[in-house]
């Protein structure tokens, strides 16, 4: 079953094509690395399957549920607020720079969206909260503020808040970009984990040894379109298309 | 000339002057209470995508900056009869006088314009994240704005309102254009019925005395809100 399915979307910024004509389809507990040099469209994929930007043209599925489509005449439709806010609910996003709430709790900054966007109570939340903080190795942090977090820390945190409304699927931007070297294991390791948990994820990496090892596929993405993609130890090891092996071979 | 600084004249001027600072801090405080939140729903509003909604705001605000509050304050106060013809005696609140009411809408409507531009400010430098953040997380417009931007912008923005709520004390003393009894004015008709400077200085004591607890209390809220940065 796909929970992700991406057709042939396009985006552009003013005169700036984007993303030309991708697509990507994403199996229940598959894990799908996407590589590629900057300014390549990768953030861009993202937001656009995260509702954080408008797609031009194509159409997008997250769990069999049409977030946009394209009709004949060329219009994008995109679904209606009620059916937006229950698709979000089915992914999350890890930012690059984390985004957490910098006056909240790391407690609060997990529980907030249960308590009063599901309208969990705040036992059932705080129990929750304290299974994702103990899967993050974060048990002792709960009443810390992000300010006093490393930023390996408050990475954990943003992906436990994003996993605190249990998604289908995760996206994570550059996960570890912002983190100082010594503290992108923590973080790649808690992503290992979920992989583990056949969790679906789509993962914007430069760890290549992290997307050879967690990923099940590797989509290299250059210019607004996928040059190559395949199983991560065929692409990263033995890649076949000289784009490909170019950005590769910088690693 | 003969100065009049006698222990009976500092006496009553300072009883006199009490009766005015409570006007003067009446005033402050309605002031306050009308233009914060005034000033909050100014500055969405000129935020807002609406263009016209969005010019009209900033027409408001470039005229209240623009001109003497003094000047505000008597137009407030004449309009209703210079324009609309309905006469003063009518436009009162049982026992109390147009005058007064004039006074509060004028300075509300003044310090508004001044507390939107500094919301507005705040409400520009939060970060695009933590609204993708709180949308993502199905947070409503409303929610987010509520829970996750306004608490943020309150701890950008408490220096600046500071720095308003100190200049209020001392524009009070401009509500003597109406012939309100606030301090100042009180302050003034003692001076000339002591043949005295006494009670300027008695008053202005009382201005600074009333800063030296604001600036205490703001204080004390910007420690507060320090638990993060
Ligand atoms: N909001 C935006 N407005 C204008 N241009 C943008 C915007 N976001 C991204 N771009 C442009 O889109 C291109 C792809 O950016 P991005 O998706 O961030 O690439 P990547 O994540 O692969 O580095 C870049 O040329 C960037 O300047
Ligand atoms: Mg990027």
């Amino acid at each position: 079953m796909n929970i992700l399915e991406i057709e042939n979307i396009t985006k552009s910024f003013g005169s700036n094509n984007v993303l030309k004509g991708i697509s990507l389809n994403v199996k229940k507990g598959e894990v799908v690395a996407i590589i590629g040099a900057s300014g390549g469209g990768k953030s861009t994929l993202l937001r656009c399957a995260t509702t954080l930007e408008t797609i031009d043209s194509g159409s997008i599925k997250i769990c069999d549920d049409v977030l946009c489509s394209t009709d004949e005449s060329g219009k994008v439709n995109y679904c209606d607020k009620k059916q937006l806010v229950d698709i979000r609910s089915k992914f999350g996003l890890v930012f690059q720079n984390y985004n957490l709430f910098p006056h909240f709790s790391v407690r609060r900054n997990i529980t907030e969206a249960l308590i009063h966007v599901h309208k969990m109570d705040k036992s059932k939340a705080d129990k929750i909260c304290d299974n994702l903080l103990k899967k993050m190795g974060l048990s002792e942090k709960g009443d810390s503020y992000p300010c006093n977090l490393s930023g390996g820390q408050q990475q954990r945190v943003s992906i436990a808040r994003a996993l605190a409304t249990s998604p289908e699927i995760l996206f994570f931007d550059e996960p570890t970009s912002a983190l100082d070297p010594e503290l992108t294991q923590g973080v790649l390791q808690v992503i290992k984990g979920l992989s583990e948990e056949k969790m679906t994820m789509v993962i914007v990496t430069h760890e290549m040894n992290f997307a050879r090892d967690v990923a099940d596929r590797v989509i290299f993405i250059d210019e607004g379109v996928i040059v190559e993609e395949g199983p991560a130890k065929e692409v990263i090891d033995n890649p076949k298309h000289p784009r490909t092996q170019k950005f590769l071979s910088k690693y | 000339m003969y100065l009049a600084i006698t222990m009976g004249n500092i006496k009553s001027a300072v009883t006199q002057l009490g009766v005015g600072l409570g006007l003067t801090l009446t005033i402050f405080i309605l002031t306050l209470l009308f233009s914060m939140p005034l000033g909050l729903v100014v500055a969405k509003a000129r935020l807002s995508k609406n263009k016209i909604l969005s010019s009209v705001i900033r027409a408001y605000i470039s005229v209240m900056r623009g001109t003497p509050l003094m000047l505000q304050l008597l137009i407030v106060y004449y309009l209703p009869y210079y324009v609309f013809g309905i006469s003063l005696r009518s436009m009162s609140l049982g026992s109390i006088n147009y005058r007064y009411i004039a006074t509060v809408i004028g300075f509300t409507l003044n310090y508004a314009a001044y507390f939107a531009e500094i919301f507005r400010g705040g409400i520009q430098s939060m970060p695009q994240g933590q609204y993708e953040a709180a949308q993502l997380l199905g947070f409503s417009k409303t929610q987010t704005f509520i829970r996750i931007i306004l608490p943020q912008v309150v701890k950008r923005v408490l220096p600046s309102i500071t720095n308003e709520v100190i200049t209020l004390v001392k524009d009070t003393s401009l509500a003597q254009i109406l012939s309100v009894n606030e301090m100042f004015f009180a302050a003034s008709a003692l001076a000339s019925s002591q043949v005295s400077v006494m009670p300027f200085v008695i008053a202005g004591v009382f201005y600074y005395c009333a800063n030296a607890v604001i600036e205490f209390a703001m204080n004390r809220i910007e420690k507060k809100m320090s638990y993060y940065n």
